[in-house]
């Protein structure tokens, strides 16, 4: 008993790519809304816009937290189980910061702190987004080096970008923002999304056999690629939540939106386009 | 038959590279019983995992490109008068201005001198970037601090632009005091055999250049500096009353930091003769010849600062782990990493239903893991949190690679002869590499950027894609044969 049957044979290659296109045009509105409003695709993080964040175990609630942090430029509070509580404050100047630390060091003397100055964060920023751009075409060329055709390299680089282009659309809906670990998790996904791309092309393309039986080969070993990592990823996911490690949560939390969208971008958008260049001739 | 089988899969290069690299890992991490009999091992933990402190500092200077047709020497000093402030060169075409600048504010400076801004860069050369971690370093030693890391963040242009330092068991504000702690430095003069007088404090000195040589290309190396003129009035009354103009032998001027001497010499029988009659602000102690010359020049330049940056800084960011939180995170990430496996083992054994596959799979995944925990214990890196998330996306891949290689041999689910299986296998091994060519280039660049503490997230995760690609999957492929075909 397999999870599902995967059965595309009836299906023409626009109606594979409806739904994926539909998605990928609703996250570039997406996208390109928040670009206009807060000047990058996703909203940044402390990490890139300069501020600080506390993590601290404590009984008090947020209410409390929030009087005790009045005279601070407070952001959010988020609760973890266990009373883990992470706490993110705006820019402030040196010595509102000091006082800060003072407070903190006094009122909770377990409490882990990390603050990010404001022109340091601009530097991340630059460089966060650099190491994106090269490590995209990085990809691109890999995939074109080594399939050699074009509409399939083309497909596969295409499922990635909607891959990103989705995953990031929907951490500014779900309000993840863009810090040094979702970076590195985006980052990953580029990784994690072309693998499942590679073996259907690598399938489909130097295998003799029926088109439909190759494809239905290629999802039975792809689906459970992708389900062990997403299984690992939920249980990194779940830990981290209850122990508030934030770092890990948000990146556990992008890679999973990033592999359901990848499952989505292979077996269909990657599937129709493939589909298509077969049935048109080529990859014989 | 069985038992041949056996020896000979384990003979087999591919296995045995596998079973040696996990042994040269156990080694590596060493997991043994401290004195108070608790479970200790090699790895080392960063400020995630322990109680300490980072501070990140930002230089306020920039290197900068340029082109002139004056002599460089005079356009360079030139330069240095009109900016007021330090203008070293690099290079032929580059320059280093301490103090902060922006490139629209510098553009008219460099035309009036009769050259053009070709380039520039926020930071310092790599020199100063090397100077500046050895002050910290000599700093915070002085301190006594446990386990202190100095790291200059260098970009791809070779400009350093921020310093970072980690320092263990030590808390913020502990950190920022020694940071911005100075020594106390002093002059002193010998008044008798064994006596010495004060004549004045680090604060009259009001520059100190690298260490160079005088005359120039003479081998004679020393370090220049400069007293305020009110220095200069005391250093000159102190040479006289002491007696050390006319007797300079007997009469040293020794250097001291936070009262230990670290430099004695006499005055030289120039110096000694032009102070009888003039002060002088420019003065340069020399320190000998050769290597050893130029080695101790350094180390009294840093010592002349009194652990003063030869840069303006600024704090860029800065943090600290509580020893409670560090533990909590450790144990979390365990617990994290022993589910997740456990978790991709139930999602493989619910695909293939056979423990004979299920289980080399898991254990040569676990086996990933510990060889990349041996080579962290090697390289002596320090774990932080990004570091965690890297092992375990490496856990995720691994299993994701092992599963393409099964299929690729269980096509239609018949068990192949060994030449056909080859065939197979060599066809996933390029499955695989391709996919491991596409994360090795999308990590690439976090690895080379200052991104500072994503770094080790990339490593590691390029270093697991090498150790599956090179060892651990060959051997599986090896084993799993050998199992099938039972």
């Amino acid at each position: 008993m397999g999870l599902f049957e995967y059965n595309i044979e009836k299906y023409s290659p626009k109606q594979l790519v409806l739904i994926p296109t539909v998605l990928l045009v609703i996250s570039l509105v997406v996208l390109a809304y928040v670009t206009l409003t807060v000047g990058m695709p996703v909203v940044p993080g402390i990490d890139f816009s300069g501020g600080t964040a506390v993590t601290v175990i404590t009984p008090d609630t947020p209410a409390q937290l929030q009087t005790i942090f009045a005279g601070y430029p407070l952001v959010s509070i988020s609760q973890g189980l266990n009373n883990g509580e992470f706490i993110t404050f705006g820019t402030m100047s040196d010595t509102q910061y000091q006082s800060l630390t003072a407070l903190i060091a006094s009122k909770y003397p377990d409490a882990q702190i990390n603050q990010i100055g404001e022109s340091f964060g601009k530097t991340l920023q630059d460089q966060a987004f650099i190491a994106l751009i090269i490590a995209f075409i990085g990809m691109a060329i890999v995939v074109f080096v080594s399939f050699r055709t074009f509409v399939p390299s083309c497909a596969v680089v295409l499922s990635a970008f909607a891959d990103m282009a989705m995953t990031a659309a929907l951490m500014n809906i779900v309000g993840i923002q863009l810090s040094l670990g979702t970076t590195a998790a985006l980052l990953m996904l580029i990784g994690y999304s072309v693998d499942s791309d590679i073996l259907l092309t690598t399938r489909v393309l130097k295998r003799q056999g029926k088109l439909n039986d190759k494809l239905k080969g290629a999802f039975r070993t792809g689906i459970i690629m992708t389900s062990t990592t997403i299984a690992a990823v939920i249980v990194l996911l779940i830990v981290s939540w209850a122990g508030q490690i934030v770092v890990i949560e948000q990146i556990s939390a992008v890679l999973l939106m990033g592999l359901f969208f990848d499952i989505l971008n292979t077996w269909l958008t990657n599937v129709g386009i493939l589909k298509w260049y077969v049935l048109k001739g080529g990859g014989k | 038959m069985r038992q041949e089988r056996i020896k000979e899969l384990f003979s087999d290069w591919r296995v045995l590279v596998l079973i040696i690299l996990i042994v040269l890992s156990v080694v590596a991490i060493y997991p043994h019983f401290d004195s108070n009999g608790n479970l200790t091992t090699n790895l080392q933990y960063g400020l995630d995992f322990q109680q300490g402190s980072w501070i990140q500092l930002k230089f306020d200077a920039e290197v900068v490109g340029f082109t002139t047709t004056e002599p460089v020497d005079t356009f360079v000093a030139n330069l240095s008068k009109d900016l007021d402030t330090d203008v070293i060169l690099v290079d032929a075409t580059h320059v280093e201005i301490r103090k902060s600048y922006n490139q629209s504010e510098l553009a008219p400076y460099f035309a009036s001198e009769g050259g053009t801004l070709v380039s520039y860069q926020p930071g310092i050369s790599s020199a100063t970037a090397d100077l500046v971690k050895q002050i910290l370093e000599q700093k915070i030693n002085a301190m006594g601090t446990k386990d202190a890391k100095v790291n200059t963040i260098t970009g791809l242009g070779g400009v350093t632009q921020y310093v970072r330092v980690e320092m263990a068991g030590v808390n913020m504000n502990q950190a920022q005091q020694i940071i911005g702690k100075q020594g106390k430095f002093e002059i002193r003069v010998q008044t008798t055999a064994n006596q010495t007088e004060h004549v004045l404090y680090g604060d009259s000195i009001t520059s100190v250049e690298s260490p160079s040589q005088s005359p120039a290309g003479s081998g004679n190396w020393g370090v220049g500096f400069t007293l305020s003129q009110d220095g200069a009035a005391v250093f000159q009354n102190a040479s006289i009353t002491s007696g050390a103009t006319i007797d300079p032998a007997d009469h040293k001027l020794a250097m001291l930091l936070d009262n230990q001497t670290v430099y004695s010499a006499p005055l030289s029988s120039e110096l000694a003769s032009s102070l009888q009659t003039q002060t002088t602000t420019q003065l340069f102690a020399s320190t000998g010849s050769g290597t050893a010359g130029m080695n101790q020049a350094t180390n009294l330049e840093i010592q002349l600062r009194a652990g003063a940056l030869p840069v303006d800084v600024e704090i860029a960011g800065s943090g600290s782990t509580s020893a409670s939180l560090g533990q909590h995170y450790m144990e979390m990430c365990l617990i994290a990493g022993i589910l997740a496996l456990i978790m991709v083992a139930f999602v493989i054994f619910y695909r293939y239903r056979e423990p004979r596959i299920v289980l080399p799979m898991v254990m040569i995944n676990a086996s990933e893991i510990l060889i990349l925990l041996g080579f962290i214990s090697v390289i002596q890196f320090q774990m932080d949190l990004p570091t965690v998330a890297g092992l375990i996306a490496v856990l995720g891949t691994g299993i994701d690679q092992l599963v393409v290689i099964t299929d690729e041999i269980l096509h239609e689910g018949i068990v192949p002869s060994p030449n056909v299986y080859l065939k197979r296998l060599s066809r996933a091994l390029t499955i695989i590499m391709i996919a491991a060519a596409t994360v090795l280039i999308a990590m690439l660049p976090l690895a080379l950027m200052d991104l500072s503490t994503l770094t080790g997230f990339a490593i590691i995760t390029m270093m697991g894609v090498v150790v599956g690609v090179v060892v651990t999957r060959p051997a599986y492929g090896r084993i799993i044969m050998e199992i099938l075909s039972e």
